[in-house]
């Protein structure tokens, strides 16, 4: 550290001293300085920006493929699957049972993730693993029953318009915490277009204290 | 869009001290509730975590003229001087950890925001507060046990009482999914009033006339006249809170016939209760 | 061009302001809060639809109903259950710790075969197989008698199973631990003849004279008492504790009657003496008594004058006068015996003398009062079949009356007494007096077989162990009784399955008659313990299987009980204290802790006062005059004739002066660290003393000194 203080200064006494004759080799170093300032600095922001995220989170496949919007077309709204149970609770991704008041061992369609789903988990009556993109930490209390039924919310504002997508898309799971980048959001800024972007607390602070003008206490969303 | 419920609850408890029987019922249904660890020795009773604690108290006389009595304390759910949601252990949080939900009254908290620093168990004139001095361990198999309701605490944070907040959101759920505006007074009941077997515990909202706790607490409307800090004190002259003249403002009342229990409520001058049981109660009010 | 020192600082910089205005630190400060803050260690209890399932806890024969909480398969919490017709909805903290004991540290996982020192384990198959060879062996050498049972209970269809496994076999040596349900059989049949038991029906009773009972230190059936003692305040109900100490109840009571340990009897002697004196008993009731009433009455005024009362007792003979009247005048009179759980040991003639008080003011079988009913004969097993050797064995004369008469037996002969045994539910090296000597009884017993679900100090001597499944994943009929006034029968569900390779006892014992063939296999004809239980209960099944209890009566029985007082006129001596040290050491109840059947939670165990457990000592309470020489909090050393203990001492002013007091239900010795090694057994430093006439250990507790360590 002492040792460039000590360049510094010296530097900067030798250019006080030569002012007239060191004028180019100098402004070309400090050229330099800058160009390689800027390129480092391009690199590592960019690196940082696209590369980050590739390292950060690792991609993993969903047992199979789900076709959101036929389940919607033949079987209804999101409610049909994921639903309230009768005492208020969210009863979250459906069991397999849930899946046989439609399904059987009989295909009904043509794709082949149906054919993966009745050989590997129907015939076989094992729950299917799926990953989900919106796990949140077991700290965290979240009531869909005051959200849809005490304030009449639907689910795209938070979840998006999932039950318009044909595919699923990849889970990421972030190496560090564990949990989806659809929780962060996939812009990796943070930055976000729709209010389903990101599922923060400060994402569910910010709509509470909009809509309720308080941005809650602890329990109210942690338990 | 629907508001949710906004009406302003007061949740409290009022514990009969004549029929507490000191059997610890309250004490294991909150560790059974609240996913609270226990280890080898819980004998060091500083570091033995138990949101409800039952103390045994005795008016020091001496035999055959003894008297013993037990006195179960929970976290007070203080509402701080004046009323005003200024906790003791709330407003020295350097984390926000711990809040006062001014809508419950309840003194909730964030176990993963807290770092440690303690500075709440000092706050508090109760004890109310436990500091996780080692990781909760759970002997194999176990942890199968465990509520989902209630995440398990780590090294490092400290936890208290929480009224069960979340059989406050399971009858919440219910309401709102029965499209109710309101809970009713059955359906949010905490884990140890539900498992007194002597029905020693009564608990509800001390704002809503309809409920018993109001009922036999019947709470002062007006700040204490003596004591601007002190508001919502029993009109009732054989309840009394601990350490009420401090202003913490406690939400747990303590009904007692015997007045040396009630006495055992603060820390008296001589001559002092003399003054302060006349002034105690409905007397102070009429 | 020159590439100097100045362009790399430009590199570094550059790399250093790209990285600061990227997301990376940003993300990884957030990224890594989360990481702290969800230990991978930290358990995530998994989510789920909410059940509850009822059923009925059996780890104390208070019989409550439960509600278990399950998420999808998995109970997560026991609470009362609502309405049910023993408890109401409230729980007592060792039901409600109940989950704990299904991964207890010290369950037995799979059946074990001891060898040498250790256990090894061993297929079910196997351990039938062994248990059936070694117990035909003993039939065929023709002493079928020598094999003999030690159960918690007589009552419920797995005991009516153990019974009917010996009967068949040819032994009449099937005992029980001593339980507040054996000594009001006792009591009944002292009084009012054989084949009744009794209930108290406390919550409407408004004069309860408790002597030594401790309401609501887990006597009776505890959280219906519990009920009754908290109701006492609306319904403006008087109690009155008779007792050494100030318990819980004692402190509870509107008053506390300090009174000499062991001299209950006497005083409730006293208390009849002034009631006939003053002619305040029931002649309607007293015209009807049998065996005596006239020799009764002239001993009382001979024997128990107020003046000699108070003498014996300690009690003021004013307040002994004053009691008799409160008693006497009371609408609905109860005097209510069994000191402290009612499960120790107990003197027939001090549960006799406080029943007479009962019969005196007339308050047997009224509301209020005092039931008389017949044993609760709700099992209907078929006959059984029985060979000639069945008949000539069963026929024999029992080994002893009672379980201490059994251990002395075995003790004092040379021959062996007993060849085999088995137990179930019962822990009698621990929970008997004089633990040495029942270790040594059962040390000279070629074959022991367990049927415990942990591996407790009696299991530990076992050859075989045949784990049960605890009470969380068995079914079973639990019949009510300890004292309740009414009579209700509750089915215990399996409501988890179960953790390890464990079977139901019933099951068992059917397997191991099955395996014995002959006479015996045809008498246990169930493919298994369900179709048994459902067979057995036929007549309340429908109402068993689907409200998950039966009532099978309340109210106060109709039929008049007829009274005897034979064995209370002769005046039977009172039991004295075994040695001659100053002090009386005796054993404290307390409700956080267990001292019979199941052994104490975690839970329960973190509840108890450091007043009386702190660290690995036992704390013991004395009054501050008797504790000459001692500190406050400091080590003392517990003598009595049979042992001595270390212990920390607590002054205590609620503790009579000469007393010590001990709490039951410490000094585990097996692998629980949680609950193990911690303080003493006081059954190691109490033995037994037999009273005569009644054959019952009725060792209140001992002489003891007490000195600085």
């Amino acid at each position: 550290m002492s040792e460039i203080e000590n360049k510094a200064e010296n530097g900067s006494m030798e250019s006080a001293g030569e002012c007239t004759a060191g004028d180019t080799k100098d402004d070309k170093g400090l050229g330099l300085g800058v160009i390689f300032f800027i390129v480092a600095f391009v690199v590592c922001f960019l690196s940082g920006t696209l590369l980050f995220p590739k390292l950060l989170y690792s991609k993993k496949e969903q047992p199979f493929n789900f076709d959101h919007a036929l389940h919607v077309s033949e079987a209804g709204d999101c409610e049909t699957c994921h639903s309230l149970r009768d005492d208020g609770t969210f009863a979250g991704i459906p069991k397999l049972e849930t899946c046989l008041d439609c399904h059987s061992e009989d295909v009904l369609g043509d794709s082949k993730d149906e054919a993966v789903f009745v050989e590997k988990y129907v015939s076989k009556e094992k729950e299917v693993p799926w990953y989900i993109y919106s796990r949140q930490p077991d700290s965290v209390f979240f009531s869909h029953a005051a959200h849809i039924d005490g304030a009449g919310m639907d689910c795209v504002t938070c979840h998006g318009p999932i039950g318009k997508s044909t595919s699923l898309k990849p889970y990421e799971e972030n190496r560090i915490t564990g949990y989806s980048r659809d929780i962060w959001g996939k812009n990796i800024f943070g930055i976000k277009k729709h209010s389903w972007d990101r599922m923060k607390m400060d994402d569910c602070a910010e709509c509470h204290k909009k809509e309720t003008g308080f941005k809650g206490y602890c329990f109210q969303c942690h338990k | 869009m629907k508001q949710e419920n906004n009406k302003e609850h007061k949740f409290g408890m009022v514990i009969d001290l004549d029929k507490c029987t000191g059997c610890g019922s309250c004490m294991v249904s909150c560790m059974s509730e609240n996913n609270v660890p226990f280890k080898e020795d819980e004998s060091n009773k500083k570091d033995s975590i138990t949101w409800m604690r039952v103390y045994k108290l005795t008016n020091g006389k001496s035999f055959p003229d003894t008297e013993t009595a037990y006195l179960p304390r929970p976290c007070m759910h203080c509402a701080g001087k004046g009323g005003h949601g200024h906790s003791p252990c709330v407003s020295v949080c350097p984390a926000t950890a711990t809040e006062y939900g001014h809508d419950t009254g309840i003194v909730s908290q964030i176990y993963t925001r807290c770092f440690g620093c303690r500075y709440c168990m000092g706050a508090c004139p109760y004890h109310a507060r436990y500091f996780n001095w080692w990781d909760p361990k759970w002997p194999e198999g176990m942890e199968n046990y465990l509520s989902p309701n209630v995440s398990p605490r780590m090294r490092g944070v400290v936890e208290k009482c929480s009224f069960c907040y979340h059989r406050y959101q399971a009858a919440r759920d219910k309401a709102y999914h029965e499209g109710r505006n309101d809970i009713e007074e059955n359906e949010f009941q905490t884990a140890c009033t539900t498992a007194c077997p002597a029905g020693a515990i009564v608990f509800g909202d001390l704002n809503n006339p309809a409920h018993k706790v109001h009922q036999i607490v019947k709470p002062d409307p007006h700040p204490d006249k003596w004591n601007r800090h002190v508001v919502g004190k029993s009109r009732n002259p054989k309840v009394f809170r601990l350490l009420e003249r401090l202003g913490t403002n406690p939400k747990i009342y303590y009904l007692s016939e015997r007045e040396w229990i009630r006495r055992k409520g603060d820390n008296y001058l001589d001559g002092e209760w003399d003054k302060i049981k006349n002034h105690h109660g409905s007397s102070s009010h009429g | 061009m020159k590439v100097d020192r100045r362009s790399f600082l430009g590199l570094g910089l550059g790399a250093v302001a790209g990285i600061a205005v990227s997301p990376v630190g940003l993300k990884l400060t957030d990224d890594s809060s989360i990481w702290t803050q969800n230990w991978p260690w930290t358990p995530v209890p998994a989510d789920g639809e909410v059940i509850y399932e009822s059923s009925v806890c059996s780890l104390c024969p208070g019989s409550c109903g439960i509600s278990v909480r399950k998420i999808e398969n998995r109970p997560v919490k026991i609470e009362g259950r609502e309405n049910y017709p023993v408890n109401n909805g409230g729980a007592c903290l060792h039901g409600i710790a109940g989950l704990q004991y299904l991964y207890d540290p010290a369950r037995v996982k799979t059946p074990l075969k001891k060898n040498g020192d250790k256990f090894e384990e061993i297929s079910w198959d196997d351990a039938i197989a062994l248990v059936a060879g070694k117990l035909a062996d003993l039939r065929k050498s023709g002493s079928p008698e020598k094999f003999a049972a030690i159960l918690d209970k007589e009552q419920g269809s797995v005991s009516g199973l153990f019974k009917r496994l010996f009967k068949t076999f040819g032994s009449p040596n099937f005992y029980t631990m001593p339980s507040f349900e054996s000594y009001l059989e006792a009591t009944a049949a002292a009084i009012h003849g054989e084949g009744k038991t009794i209930g108290f029906d406390l919550e409407n009773a408004d004069f309860v004279l408790s002597f030594g009972a401790g309401i609501i230190e887990g006597w009776g059936s505890p959280v219906n008492c519990f009920q009754a003692n908290a109701s006492r305040k609306e319904r403006r109900a008087k109690l009155y504790q008779i007792e050494p100490n100030l318990s819980n109840t004692a402190a509870n009571a509107d008053k506390w009657v300090p009174i000499k340990p062991g001299t209950q009897a006497d005083l409730a002697l006293g208390i009849c003496a002034v009631i006939l004196k003053n002619n305040l008993f029931d002649s309607n009731a007293t015209m009807n008594f049998k065996g005596g009433f006239n020799k009764f009455a002239a001993m009382l005024q001979k024997d128990y004058t107020p003046s000699k009362t108070a003498e014996i007792t300690g009690v003021k003979a004013a307040d002994i006068e004053k009691i008799a009247g409160l008693f006497a005048k009371a609408k609905k009179p109860v005097a209510v015996f069994g000191k402290g759980r009612g499960d120790g040991a107990q003197s027939l003639k001090e549960l006799a003398a406080v029943h007479t008080l009962n019969c005196l003011v007339g308050n047997i079988n009224k509301k209020g009062g005092v039931f008389v009913k017949s044993k609760n004969k709700y099992l209907e097993f078929p006959d059984e079949s029985m060979d000639s050797i069945a008949d000539a064995g069963f026929a024999k004369p029992k080994a002893g009356r009672y379980m201490n008469q059994l251990v002395e037996k075995i003790n004092s002969s040379s021959k062996s007494v007993v060849e085999a045994l088995f137990v179930y539910n019962a822990n009698p090296c621990y929970s008997l007096h004089d633990t040495k000597s029942v270790k040594q009884a059962l040390g000279k017993i070629p074959f022991i077989v367990s049927f415990s679900s942990f591996l407790d100090e009696t299991a530990k001597e076992a050859d075989i162990i045949l784990p049960s499944h605890t009470f969380i994943e068995r079914i079973e009929d639990v019949p009510s009784g300890a004292g309740l006034a009414k009579t209700v029968v509750g089915l215990t569900k399996p409501v988890a399955s179960p953790v390890f390779n464990t079977k139901n006892p019933g099951d068992t014992v059917i397997l191991i008659a099955k395996a014995l063939k002959g006479s015996i296999a045809q008498s246990f004809e169930w493919e298994s313990y369900n179709e048994c239980l459902e067979g057995v209960t036929a007549r309340i099944w429908d109402s068993l299987s689907e409200d998950g209890y039966a009532v099978i009566s309340k109210g106060a029985p109709i039929e008049p009980a007829a009274v005897n007082l034979s064995f209370l006129s002769g005046n039977p001596p009172t039991v004295q204290a075994q040695g001659d040290f100053g002090l009386t050491l005796i054993p404290i109840d307390n409700m956080r802790l267990i001292n019979a059947g199941a052994y104490v939670s975690p839970f329960a165990i973190k509840t108890v006062s450091d007043k009386v457990l702190k660290g690995k000592n036992i704390v013991v309470e004395i009054n501050p005059l008797t504790a000459k020489g001692l500190k406050n909090g400091g080590f003392a050393i517990i003598t009595t004739p049979i042992g001595t203990a270390r212990v920390v001492v607590n002054f205590n002013e609620g503790l009579m002066p000469g007393v010590i007091g001990m709490v039951e239900g410490l000094g585990h010795t097996f692998e629980n660290k949680y609950v193990s090694n911690k303080g003493v057994n006081v059954n190691d430093l109490i033995g037994p003393v037999i009273e005569s006439g009644s054959g019952l250990d009725a060792a209140f507790g001992i002489k003891a000194k007490i000195s600085k360590a």
